[in-house]
């Protein structure tokens, strides 16, 4: 019943192909450049929990560097296998010169 | 001395399934000698009183061939009771290879295996070129027995160079690759091992080698075990589906070798998927022939609270909510609306990997006296006993204890029903500990200790002397393995000393063991007293002792060869 728009970061302070590490509620988030937006998705692989800090983003999706699960960052639909968990990924606005994450309940 | 070392006062559970006894064992020259009251004098005596002493674990699923080969130990088996090691499983393997190979190999163990490009870089001293060429290299080096499998995909980059992950082999090539096998069985291989599964690449993006083979290939090659009457033949398809069964059906019916697929185990987001699985694999048994399912016994669990709560992110009310700064999520979670939704929320018939049950979710530890009742009990009975609805009563505890209310719950592996015929079940080899890869990642050395200690000890989900058979003997025997995994007169002294009150496993921590002193991920056990090796200790009182007396495992290809030669 509401909508909160969290900023985790100024524009400019996220390089391209960077996947930088934010918090948000206690979480652990990566935000990326992706398609000349912003994608912001768990830390966490949702197959055996592994880092995805040590992933890598091809395109517009991520791959886990540990089993090799690939995500699309946008939808979190588990892409390789196809069937498997998802992602967590969460909604990404730019506000002036904010990118937010945006919560809608 | 008539013995180099007796175990003594011990109860003994001999890995084949039937019922322990107290007694003493004998052992010289690496063998057992005598079991029963023994009263001779030994070199040393290791008093085992209260303690269970039984064969060694072997560990049949690992990828320790780059390991091995600075690690003796292949750390930290030995700390759970391993004394025996396979690799080469799922494809992969170190040789055969030419120089012109090496490259390609790694590539494929650095992104399949999740293995640092840098630590086998540093750490493969290559130097053989056959199957037998690198057995040969681990004699008298190592501290655990190792056996291997040939790795389809060393194979066919041997016969095939580049073109082994860009076509189809020629029927030329495939003649090749069936003396590759050849070779490797009757220098010690204890199998095969082939990879298809759809996400194993190679460091650069191109599917491992194995991908790329017809049935026609892969059937000729494991006919090479046929002709032989040995090995087995491992196998990795990819997300696990019943149609498989039809492939792992018509190859054990064409080559009459035991079948080993990957893998079963329990998950709510398919919570019959394993009953199935068994139900498929039964009549390949049935008519006389193997296909064991690989399981794991380490549940996938998740303690959490709702300050930080991963578990109901598939549903989005809830993921909206568990990201909100945690005041603003207290105020939305007490909103009649706000549950109106979440409720809904987990309604939506869609498959998701959160089961929705509040009887497998539970209560591990509240912050409040008053609620300490709760302690131990799912959600459903917490409900219960409040006098609510499970949903009501999970979110207001949360509430009434600041969210500090932490909460456990298993997505895999977490039925303990489910698990019990699993784990009992004929049909499932346990273990698939991956031992050496993904090893910044995890670490499951303790499959052993976990299945001793979780669902033997507390769970009481089957007995410790079928538990130690399913570690021991059920795996020797499938894999060829003569004079292992039983304590019985003539066998090889590989024996597990271990507290049946205490042991476990404990959670994986950081260490800078790898070459570069680069960091990987190990694993302590509680419990475990020694780790003996052919008769000699390799792992005592928490430490390892320096011993080397592991020897390579090899199947019966090569000991049937080296008797025809003598």
């Amino acid at each position: 019943m509401g909508v909160s728009y969290i900023p985790v970061c100024r524009l400019g302070e996220i390089a391209a192909g960077e996947l930088k590490p934010i918090e948000i509620g206690d979480r652990q988030l990566l935000l990326v450049q992706v398609d000349g937006g912003y994608a912001a998705f768990a830390r966490e692989c949702p197959h055996e929990a592994a880092d995805l800090a040590t992933g890598v983003v091809e395109g517009s999706r991520v791959r886990c560097a540990n089993h090799g699960y690939c995500f699309d960052l946008t939808t979190g639909e588990c892409q390789l296998p196809k069937g498997g968990p998802p992602l967590t990924t969460l909604p990404v606005e730019v506000r002036g010169e904010e990118i937010c994450i945006k919560l809608e309940w | 001395m008539a013995y180099d070392l007796v175990i003594k006062g011990g109860r003994i559970y001999d890995g084949s399934g039937m019922p322990s006894y107290m007694g003493d064992i004998a052992i010289r020259n690496g063998r057992i000698v005598e079991i029963g009251r023994i009263s001779d004098g030994a070199r040393r005596t290791i008093d085992a009183g209260g303690l269970a002493v039984s064969p060694g674990f072997i560990d049949h699923h690992t990828h320790m061939d780059a390991q091995i080969l600075w690690d003796p130990y292949a750390t930290s088996e030995p700390q759970h009771g391993v004394t025996s090691i396979v690799m080469g499983n799922c494809g992969l393997a170190l040789a055969p290879a030419k120089p012109s190979d090496h490259d390609a190999i790694v590539k494929s163990f650095v992104r399949v295996e999740a293995i640092p490009r840098s630590v086998l870089d540093q750490g493969v001293p290559w130097g053989w070129h056959t199957y037998g060429d690198y057995l040969d290299a681990l004699e008298g080096k190592i501290g655990v027995n190792v056996g291997g499998l040939a790795g389809h995909i060393a194979v066919r980059q041997y016969a095939m160079g580049e073109e082994s992950v860009e076509r189809a082999a020629t029927a030329k090539e495939i003649e090749q690759m069936k003396g590759l096998v050849l070779e490797a069985m009757e220098s010690g291989a204890l199998g095969i091992s082939t990879n298809r599964n759809e996400r194993h690449m190679r460091e650069d993006g191109k599917p491992v080698g194995s991908r790329l083979a017809t049935d026609e290939e892969l059937f000729a090659l494991c006919r090479v075990l046929s002709d032989l009457n040995s090995g087995v033949i491992e196998t990795i398809l990819g997300l696990n589906k019943i149609d498989h069964f039809k492939f792992y059906d018509r190859l054990a019916r064409v080559t009459g070798r035991p079948i080993l697929w990957q893998s079963l185990q329990h998950r709510w987001a398919e919570p019959n998927l394993w009953r199935e699985q068994l139900d498929a694999v039964a009549p390949i048994f049935e008519d006389g022939y193997q296909a064991y399912g690989l399981s794991h016994t380490v549940p996938l669990v998740r303690h959490f609270s709702l300050k930080n709560c991963q578990v109901f992110d598939e549903f989005p009310t809830w993921k909206a909510i568990m990201f909100l700064p945690v005041e603003a999520r207290r105020e939305a979670l007490k909103e009649p609306e706000t549950r109106k939704k979440l409720r809904a929320d987990l309604l939506d018939p869609r498959r998701t990997n959160f089961h929705r049950r509040w009887d497998v979710v539970r209560v591990e530890k509240c912050v409040k006296p008053e609620n300490q009742r709760y302690n131990g009990k799912s959600v459903a009975e917490m409900a219960a006993l409040r006098g609510q609805e499970p949903l009501e009563a999970f979110l207001d505890l949360a509430l009434e204890e600041n969210l500090d209310t932490v909460f456990w719950n298993a997505n895999n592996g977490g039925d303990a029903a489910a698990m019990g015929e699993i784990l009992r079940s004929p049909y499932v080899l346990i273990g698939t500990s991956d031992a050496g890869a993904h090893v910044q990642f995890g670490a499951d050395f303790g499959y052993g200790t976990t299945l001793l200690g979780l669902w033997v000890r507390e769970r009481q989900l089957l007995s410790l002397e079928y538990a130690v058979h399913k570690l021991t003997f059920h795996i020797a025997s499938i894999f060829g393995l003569e004079g292992r995994g039983l304590l019985r007169p003539g066998y090889a002294a590989d024996v597990a000393i271990f507290d049946p009150k205490t042991v476990g496993a404990h959670e994986p921590e950081w260490a800078n063991d790898y070459p570069g002193k680069t960091k990987r991920l190990i694993q302590r056990a509680e419990g475990m007293h020694a780790t003996i090796v052919n008769g000699r200790p390799i792992y005592e009182d928490g430490k390892l002792t320096g011993e080397l007396p592991g020897e390579v495992l090899r199947g019966t290809a090569y000991r049937g060869r080296q008797a025809a030669a003598a």
